[in-house]
């Protein structure tokens, strides 16, 4: 034990000067989930085995496959449930989104508007900022 | 001493300020060497001083069924103690700013004062866990204040003198008495800890156990009172030692050399043990403190009748 | 074993009080009697020292039953309802076997003998019984409220099927228990020292009320369910799929191992066959939570014996694993690995590696905590010879997990019925005899060792395939007992499915509590600073003992704010505002 002790005084400390210094992230990390609306067939899978029920669709046009996806940031409990559960592969979690927190309830819906076999277009609801 | 003069030495140096800014930046350094002990990054230097400024704006509350004056007065008079204390010893290296003969005891005397206050704080709330903190604060006050009077009173015999200025100079012109008085100077450093409850000797404020001990209804200025009357309690505590037993204090520089090992020394003991129990603490010293305290007495007094010179 | 020890030899001596008999596999039996016949049967179970009551479920029958088709499935059993009265299981668990007594009960008037005299654990299992179906249990020694709190109106009961968490009419008619009425504990004279429900000691919430006289402790009495969050009535709200992640939140330390023993359940019902891979990195998944867990607790009860340092460092080591956790499923807390089927990460050669890397430095390092933990004097003088659950007490009080193998009862799932991948890569069984808070230090040390061993050893033979199998969305009608070993002793699960989307019932019984009888009974005569080190020697988790309900009653902001929040506070404790 003695040696530990003082050996610990010329080691680094362990503790980082959070925010200040910061980690990067895993690869894997789940984050804020990303829909990409290129992929998604409005099976409504995801919005069923949500444990929190984080996912709204509203189908904005059928047959052009266009979709509302809302995604509610305060109810989501980061599972990857969904994920697993879309068998398009449309839906994936982010590994630098992650600092969700807010002082506004209005920031927790995030709303990805679809345009129908086109890239995904974001609705200035909030971005989780990047570290 | 004309009454300007005391004013001054009671408000500003070495008592009051001094006193105050001093013992605040030996609590950094001493919750900053724990922490670099622990692999932690440890404390800001303003970190004391913030949380003393930020005690004493906050509300006090006065639990029900407590002696109102002495819920007040204790944490007041615990730190007028403390500061009283530090009139008498060589702070900064500099000459006491008095002294008589026998100052030696009331130092002591005085020292004791805050484990007295906060032990009758307390006995004074109808909270249990104060109550169970109380006694064990008096415990451990029973059981360490003879072995560290005894270990103070080692140099006191070999220089003749009982008062502290005295003991000073004659530190200064002899061998450091942390050799020619090991088992004094053990016990002196240990009954400091035991003081101060101290780790491994903090079971009357065991968080762990009962909550925060005699403190635990205090808040506020009351509790900022206490924990300052501590830190000073520390920084006294450090300069009688390294006065008597590391070689006197002649100036400033070796004020602060000699009392930074000191700490230095204490934190490494804060950090190396589990908490003793409070039965684990009285058996220690009443067993092995007192023992070696008392066996150091009797070498002393042999040598000095055979009129060895140390 | 003899064949009187097996469960064949079990039927024959049960006849005298059994009604039916059923043997739903080679590992369960199944025996019905009656309320007045369960004192005797137990009895005669206890003489010949047949296993230990691991839990007690109840069961209201009074749900219609979904008619799900004539799936194949491994346990019909309970199809045939007695029209809604109530049923209560006592399950009896010796190494793989579990032999469970039914007892039918009318609805108007369920009442049930106590267990207690015949087995001293079964109070706490029987007291919840009692307060969240309203099963009346004669001769019950003290009538005190566990876990439900204390102004939760009476004949209210959350389990049964007629309450639902969302109706507040029952709530808000029924007045609040007046605070005269809350019993006053203990007898004038007596000192007492309450450690919770707020205490820095506790991580969590939980009521213990030390009596003492000095230092010594006189009597202790517990008091649980101030994290009760309604858990298992709210699984049978929710799908299968919704529930793996109800029950991973039971508990942080915990949690993969909840999920696990839950889809473990559901597959047999489902009749699922998970893939090889999925169980073995389920299985890497369980023992890198068990590392977590012991590294954690090491920590804290450093703490609790007032040993910073070694607190630090052990944690400072525990992010190691959380880094790990983190790296391969992506939390470093609910880990969310588990799907019903199988598993949704894959751990790739670069997880491999950084995992192997990982346990040559933390075995590196729990090598020099076993080393501290038996040598320094400090803090050998906190656990050697503290706390001594001996080893009749351990068998007796149904203790499980370290605390149990401390103390010389070989209990461990893993060992005696393996499950996901135990089966091809065995665990030695971690023992000691010496029964003191020291031995618990040593057993959860050296079992952490076993956790390294095993993960290097499935690593290195990782069989190939998919991450999972499909699983149906209607489970089939049935019921399954699914026993884990989670890292503090035998974690037990009953789910019970009516055949349709939604569970019928689920039964979580965690290891803590079967290890609080033991730390009451030792407790007296202990002195007041050895009993937070005694608590923490069994690893207490109180999130997963409480599953109640707080009462929300109609009317009134639920938002308050500081000031009003300060004047309640002021009020309740009889001052002025």
């Amino acid at each position: 034990m003695l040696n530990d002790v003082f050996a610990s005084l010329f080691k680094r400390p362990f503790t980082e000067l959070y925010p200040y210094a910061t980690h990067p992230a895993p690869a894997r990390l789940r984050g804020k989930l990303l829909w990409d609306e290129s992929k998604c067939k409005g099976c409504m899978l995801c919005v069923k085995d949500c444990p929190a029920r984080a996912i709204e669709i509203d189908v904005a046009d059928r047959a052009a496959k266009k979709y509302v996806f809302h995604y509610h940031i305060d109810r989501c409990i980061y599972c990857a449930q969904c994920v697993a559960s879309c068998k398009e592969n449309a839906l994936s979690m982010s590994s630098e989104l992650y600092h969700l927190a807010s002082t506004d309830k209005r920031k927790f819906t995030e709303v990805y508007r679809g345009v129908g076999k086109g890239a995904c277009v974001e609705e200035a609801g909030s971005e989780g900022e990047a570290p | 001493m004309n009454v300007v003069l005391a004013i001054v030495a009671m408000i500003l140096f070495p008592g009051g300020l001094f006193v105050m800014v001093g013992s605040l930046a030996y609590e950094y350094v001493d919750r900053k060497l724990i922490a670099r002990f622990q692999n932690r990054v440890g404390p800001r230097w303003f970190q004391p001083l913030a949380d003393l400024v930020k005690l004493l704006v906050k509300e006090e509350i006065v639990p029900a069924g407590v002696n109102r004056g002495l819920f007040i007065w204790l944490p007041v008079a615990a730190l007028a103690a403390a500061f009283t204390a530090a009139l008498y010893i060589p702070m900064a290296g500099l000459a006491p700013t008095w002294g008589y003969r026998g100052d030696l005891v009331v130092t002591v005397y005085l020292l004791m004062m805050m484990t007295l206050c906060i032990g009758l704080a307390g006995a004074n709330t109808m909270d249990r866990f104060s109550i169970v903190g109380s006694t064990r604060a008096l415990t451990q006050l029973f059981s360490y204040e003879a072995p560290f009077l005894l270990a103070l009173l080692g140099p006191a015999i070999a220089a003749g003198t009982w008062r502290i200025s005295e003991v000073n100079g004659y530190a200064r012109e002899s061998m450091w008495m942390i050799v020619t008085q090991p088992l004094g100077f053990l016990v002196a450093l240990i009954g400091l800890m035991g003081k101060l409850e101290l780790p491994p000797f903090d079971a009357p404020e065991a968080e762990t156990e009962i909550v925060s001990g005699a403190l635990t209804e205090y808040s506020g200025r009351g509790l900022a009172f206490f924990r300052l009357g501590r830190d000073v309690e520390l920084l006294v505590g450090l300069t009688l030692i390294s006065a008597f037993y590391l070689g006197g204090l002649a100036n400033p520089l070796q004020f602060v050399l000699k009392t930074i090992a000191l700490l230095f020394i204490t934190a490494a003991l804060q950090s190396l043990f589990a908490r003793l129990r409070i039965d684990q603490t009285v058996g220690l010293w009443w067993r092995a403190g007192a023992m070696l305290a008392l066996v150091q007495l009797l070498i002393l007094i042999g040598l000095k009748t055979l009129g060895v010179h140390l | 074993m003899s064949t009187e020890m097996t469960l064949g030899g079990m039927t024959e001596l049960l006849k005298p009080w059994t009604v039916a008999s059923r043997p739903v596999s080679d590992t369960r039996l199944e025996v019905v009697t009656t309320a007045a016949d369960i004192v005797p049967a137990v009895g005669a179970l206890k003489s010949v020292q047949w296993g230990f009551l691991s839990a007690i479920t109840g069961l209201d029958l009074s749900a219609p039953a979904q008619a799900a088709g004539t799936a194949a499935n491994p346990d019909p059993g309970g199809s045939a309802r007695n029209g809604g009265g109530f049923e209560v299981l006592y399950h009896f668990c010796r190494g793989p076997s579990v032999l469970t007594f039914r007892v039918k009960l009318p609805r108007d008037t369920p009442t049930v003998p106590t267990l207690s005299a015949v087995v001293p654990s079964a109070l706490i299992y029987e007291k919840e019984l009692a307060e969240t179906f309203g099963v009346t249990i004669e001769g019950i020694p003290d009538r005190r409220r566990q876990f439900l709190s204390d102004d939760w109106p009476t004949n209210l009961y959350p389990m049964r099927k007629d309450f639902s968490p969302g109706s507040a009419e029952g709530i808000a008619q029924a007045a609040p228990v007046a605070a005269a009425a809350l019993e006053r504990r203990g007898t004038p004279g007596t000192f007492i020292v309450p450690i919770g429900p707020q205490h820095p000691a506790l991580k969590e919430p939980g009521h213990f009320e030390l009596t003492v006289d000095g230092e010594i402790v006189t009597h202790a009495a517990i008091r649980l369910g101030y994290v009760h969050r309604g858990i298992e009535k709210g699984a049978e709200d929710r799908s299968w799929i919704h529930n793996i992640y109800l029950m991973e939140r039971i508990c942080g330390i915990c949690s993969h191992i909840h999920s696990t023993a839950y889809v473990l359940g559901v597959e047999k019902l489902a009749g699922t066959v998970v893939p090889p891979r999925a169980q073995a990195i389920r299985t890497i998944f369980a023992e890198m939570e068990r590392v977590h867990s012991h590294l954690l607790w090491l920590g804290v009860a450093a703490h609790e014996a007032g040993f910073d340092t070694l607190f630090m460092y052990s944690w400072r080591d525990r992010e190691t694993i959380m880094d790990l956790l983190e790296e391969i499923s992506g939390n470093r807390v609910n880990y969310s690995v588990n799907l019903l089927g199988g598993v949704k990460y894959d751990i790739d050669a670069k997880g491999a590696d950084s995992l192997r890397r990982g346990m040559d430095f933390l075995e590196k390092r729990t090598r020099h905590y076993l080393k501290i933990v038996t040598n320094d004097e400090s803090f050998l003088r906190r656990t050697r010879g503290v706390g001594n659950i001996t080893f009749e007490q351990a068998n007796i009080l149904g203790t499980v997990g370290p605390t149990a193998r401390a103390s010389g009862v070989s209990r461990d799932l893993r060992v005696e019925a393996p499950y996901m991948a135990y089966a091809d890569f065995p665990v030695k069984t971690v023992l000691d005899t010496r029964c003191d808070l020291e031995a618990r230090f040593v057993v959860r040390i050296n079992e952490l060792f076993e956790s390294y061993r095993l993960i290097r050893a499935i690593l290195e033979k990782l069989p190939p395939g998919d991450l999972a199998a499909a699983s149906p969305r209607r489970v089939p009608e049935g019921e399954v007992i699914s026993r884990v070993e989670a890292p503090r002793g035998e974690l037990f699960y009953f789910i019970r499915s009516s055949g349709g989307v939604k569970p019928d019932r689920v039964k979580v019984r965690t290891p803590s509590l079967c290890n609080w009888a033991a730390v009451l009974s030792v407790a007296v005569g202990h002195k007041l600073a050895d009993i937070p080190m005694i608590m923490v020697g069994i690893d207490p988790c109180f999130s997963c003992n409480d599953r109640s309900i707080t009462v929300r009653r109609r009317g009134g902001d639920e938002c308050w704010s500081w000031e009003e929040l300060r004047r309640y506070g002021i009020s309740y404790y009889g001052g002025e505002a």
